[in-house]
């Protein structure tokens, strides 16, 4: 940049130099050619700033944070966390969507903006596919089932003999219609074969009192916000969402155990603009990959109840790809939409 | 005396020099940006988030808990000075605060709030320092039914808030149930009143509808006034500190709103929010001194009391943080994130596992409200001397500060656009002589009342006599019928115009 400007008022003070026309404008094409190489060579060049559609103070801004501060060590740049939080992640997520494809521009994003959403919103700003290059996943992070103390079930498979026995007279906490609370629960009641009535909140934490009296009688929740519950021995863990036993949870039996093939977690990946150059997606792709070995990200990470995943770009498209039509085949067999 | 040995401990671990100065830190900025209208301790904790992941857990919380009560005082002092509320709980001290400022009497309005405060900051941490564990028992027993019927007695008293005619304190309030109404239904995730535009689909922000209404309309209608008649302040400063008759009226309202903030802070989710308001209207309630200034023209019982209210209701509102790990607010929510980065989980085992933090968070925030009362008495002075600065380079200041402290809250430019129609919006209410504190009211309580209706209605499968067969619920919709009774009852005449001032 210093060079091309150099080139600039030597051309301008030509009066000065007596530097003919045809010799100046050479002069500053050469400057300007250097000087766009160097920067499409020496990528990252100026702050990288990574759009977190929720509020600050969550998981996933949390995680943001925690990964930034690795991927600038990895990248050579400082990269900048930026919440845009708004209608569930719409508005941040189509932020960069809109954004230009130059890798300075990224977005941390979860099952529910782009792999839950999407099936369910028909009106959402972008196309979750179409809109975005996927660089590489990130985290995964299990739920967990909690019921109530004074539940007399201990298992899994002794409480969808429960609620066998009592349709309809049971009731499940989430966060919200369309929520991956939400939807776990809904999983499960599709191949436990139960009903089970849905009651929303406005956040699992506060279904808590509710759920801790037993005014509810389930609840699928994220691992940090149940786990104390369950360690003060206010709440049960029946099981955990993943397909196999987690280490986040360990003790806890994985519910696949009894529903075979039941698997709900909620996935973390980095997104950038649709068009993104290849080498600039490995790049990051790299770099997150590296962060993510890191002990201190990974302890980090493991509060907040979330593994540290990687892969290639390629897996997480394939990834997305399968989750999407397995959340579409839910949404539309148990009819859930936004009515 | 466990008790005793944990207090102990926690002074201990909040008075070494390093944690001392935290608290001081926090109390500091706290205060900073309480006064600035608009720019709220959310956007500030959430900004130095990050920067106190370096620090040991202890110090990183003592200085975010000091942003946090510094921010309420701040806010305070904003609503009592220029007409701004900082935050929900300050939407009270606003009507009778600013009309004091307006009478010279802005020192004894300060100073008012700030040892109300302190009284109730220090009776609050008792309070949670002693009854943490059996009062979080209490918080089980309120089911949707029980809040339910506790928001519908707060929505009538709403109605004693206003000093004006009945019927444009009923309008107001059913506006604010309206307005609370845009955004996202908890119950079906359809977007309500929307109009497809993206940003309302969360909710007009309550930041957003006080500074508009409050700030920007006060402004406008000042504006709209030749420049003579602009009576803002009274350049004569009556005494910068309360009298002794102020101090006689002052403690049984400081007395009262303690008790009312510190019971109603318990609840989780918007306990404290309520209390601000209750207290105001048990003051309202209570016979007026001969000599006392009505409410509404700047009584400052209608400061204390309030101010006391909250400031318990903030205290004991950690009580359902530190042992259900369920965060009372969004300042708090930001704390939960905060303590899960430095490798704690909030909630019932913290006691336990980590007693040195929440003793040590106990001992700092007693550490806390006594920095703050240090801090801002010497400073009414100063802002005594903020008034003074002619309007035409005060207003230009507000103005700017409020929309720096709106987009802070959603780094969204569309904020601003609304704070600018909720501005027009409110110099039409001046104009047309209505009271904005009641709509604020409406506007935080009308969604969580029919939250938790709908979620009592789902969980009793529909069944409407759920409200009065539970006991708590049953006792508090009679005691809303009271007060409604109370409130309408136009036979008891003196009664009615001590609630009301006649237009």
């Amino acid at each position: 940049m210093a060079l091309a400007k150099l080139c600039q008022n030597l051309v301008m003070k030509k009066n000065d130099f007596n530097l003919p026309l045809k010799t100046a404008m050479v002069w500053m094409a050469f400057c300007l050619m250097v000087s766009v190489g160097a920067q499409a060579q020496t990528y990252p060049s100026k702050p990288i700033r990574l759009i977190v559609p929720f509020p600050a103070g969550g998981a996933t801004d949390i995680f943001a944070r925690t990964l930034s501060q690795k991927l600038a060590e990895k990248l050579g740049t400082s990269v900048v966390v930026d919440n845009k939080p708004g209608a569930g992640g719409t508005l941040g997520s189509d932020m960069v969507a809109k954004a230009p494809p130059d890798g300075y521009t990224l977005l941390l994003a979860t099952s529910s903006t782009h792999s839950i959403g999407p099936n369910l919103n028909p009106k959402m700003p972008y196309d979750a596919v179409r809109d975005f290059t996927p660089i590489g996943q990130v985290g995964n992070a299990p739920s967990i089932m909690l019921v109530p103390n004074s539940s007399p079930a201990k298992t899994v498979q002794e409480w969808i003999d429960y609620a066998r026995k009592n349709p309809g007279r049971l009731n499940y906490a989430s966060s919200g219609n369309g929520t991956i609370v939400q939807l776990t629960a809904e999983l499960f009641k599709s191949q436990a074969g139960v009903f089970v009535v849905h009651i929303p909140y406005k956040g699992t934490a506060l279904a808590m009192p509710d759920l801790i009296s037993g005014k509810v009688d389930v609840l699928f929740d994220s691992l940090p916000t149940g786990l104390p519950h369950v360690r003060d021995g206010r709440l049960r863990a029946l099981g955990v969402t993943t397909a196999q036993r987690t280490p986040l949870a360990p003790g806890v039996p994985p519910i696949s155990e009894v529903l075979p093939g039941y698997e709900s977690t909620t996935w973390f990946g980095v997104f950038g603009p649709p068009g993104l150059r290849a080498e600039l997606v490995n790049r990051i792709n790299t770099a997150a990959n590296q962060a993510l070995k890191e002990a201190e990200v990974a302890d980090k990470l493991q509060k907040l109840g979330i593994e540290a995943v990687g892969g290639t770009p390629a897996e997480f498209t394939s990834m997305l790809a399968s989750e999407s039509a397995k959340w579409k085949k839910i949404i539309n067999e148990r009819k859930i939409s936004l009515d | 005396m466990e008790l005793y040995n944990n207090l102990a401990l926690g002074f201990g671990v909040a008075f070494t020099v390093q944690n001392l100065l935290y608290a001081f830190l926090g109390c500091m900025l706290g205060t900073l940006i309480g006064v600035l209208p608009g720019i709220g301790p959310v956007a500030t904790i959430a900004m130095l988030l990050p920067a106190t992941y370096a620090l040991p857990p202890v110090a990183a919380l003592i200085m975010l808990a000091g942003i946090y009560y510094g921010a309420q005082y701040g806010g305070s002092t904003t609503a009592i000075l220029v007409n701004l509320p900082g935050e929900s709980s300050s939407v009270v001290t606003v009507i009778d605060g600013y009309q004091m400022a307006r009478k010279g009497r802005a020192g004894p309005a300060l100073a008012a709030a700030g040892l109300g405060s302190f009284f109730a900051g220090c009776v609050g941490t008792l309070i949670l320092a002693a009854f943490a564990a059996p009062l979080t028992e209490v918080a089980f027993k309120f089911g949707p039914a029980e809040y339910f019927s506790l928001m519908i007695l707060g929505l009538i008293g709403a109605v004693v808030l206003a000093s004006g005619s009945l019927l444009k304190a009923v309008a107001m309030i059913v506006l604010g149930l309206l307005l609370g109404l845009v955004g996202t239904d908890v119950n079906s995730g359809v977007a309500r009143f929307s109009f497809d535009i993206p940003e309302l689909t969360d909710g007009i922000g309550f930041i957003v509808i006080a500074m508009g209404v409050f700030g920007y309309g006060e402004i406008i209608s000042n504006l709209s006034k030749p420049e003579d008649e602009r009576e803002v302040f009274t350049g004569k400063v009556t005494g910068l500190f309360p009298t002794k008759e102020d101090f006689k009226n002052m403690i049984p309202a400081v007395l009262r709103g303690t008790a009312i903030g510190s019971i109603l802070g318990i609840l989780p989710g918007g306990g404290a929010l309520l209390a601000a308001f209750a207290a105001y209207t048990i003051e309202k309630k209570t016979k007026l001194r001969p000599g006392e200034v009505p409410f509404g023209q700047g009584n400052i019982r209608g400061v204390a009391a309030p101010e006391s209210a909250n400031n318990a209701g903030s205290q004991t509102s950690f009580i359902p943080l530190l042992t259900l790990g369920i965060p009372p607010n969004a300042v708090m929510a930001l704390m939960v994130g905060a303590m899960t980065i430095h490798n704690i989980q909030p909630g019932p085992q913290v006691m336990t596992s980590n007693p040195e933090l929440f003793w040590g968070l106990i001992a700092s925030m007693w550490i806390g409200n006594l920095m703050l009362v240090i801090l801002n008495l010497p400073l009414i002075g100063m802002w005594i001397k903020l008034l003074t600065v002619p309007y035409r380079w005060l207003f230009p200041a507000i103005v700017l500060f409020c929309a720096i402290g709106v987009y802070s809250t959603n780094n969204n430019t569309f904020d601003i656009w609304m704070v600018a129609a909720f501005g027009v919006i409110g110099y039409m209410f001046i104009k047309l002589g209505v009271e904005p504190a009641p709509l604020l009211l409406g506007f935080i309580l009308g969604p969580m009342m029919e939250e938790n209706l709908r979620r009592a209605l789902l969980l009793s499968r529909g069944d409407w006599t759920v409200f009065v067969t539970r006991g708590l619920s049953a006792s508090l919709l009679a005691a809303a019928v009271v007060l409604l009774v109370i409130v309408l009852l136009p036979a008891v005449k003196s009664k009615r115009e001590e609630a009301f001032v006649e237009e």
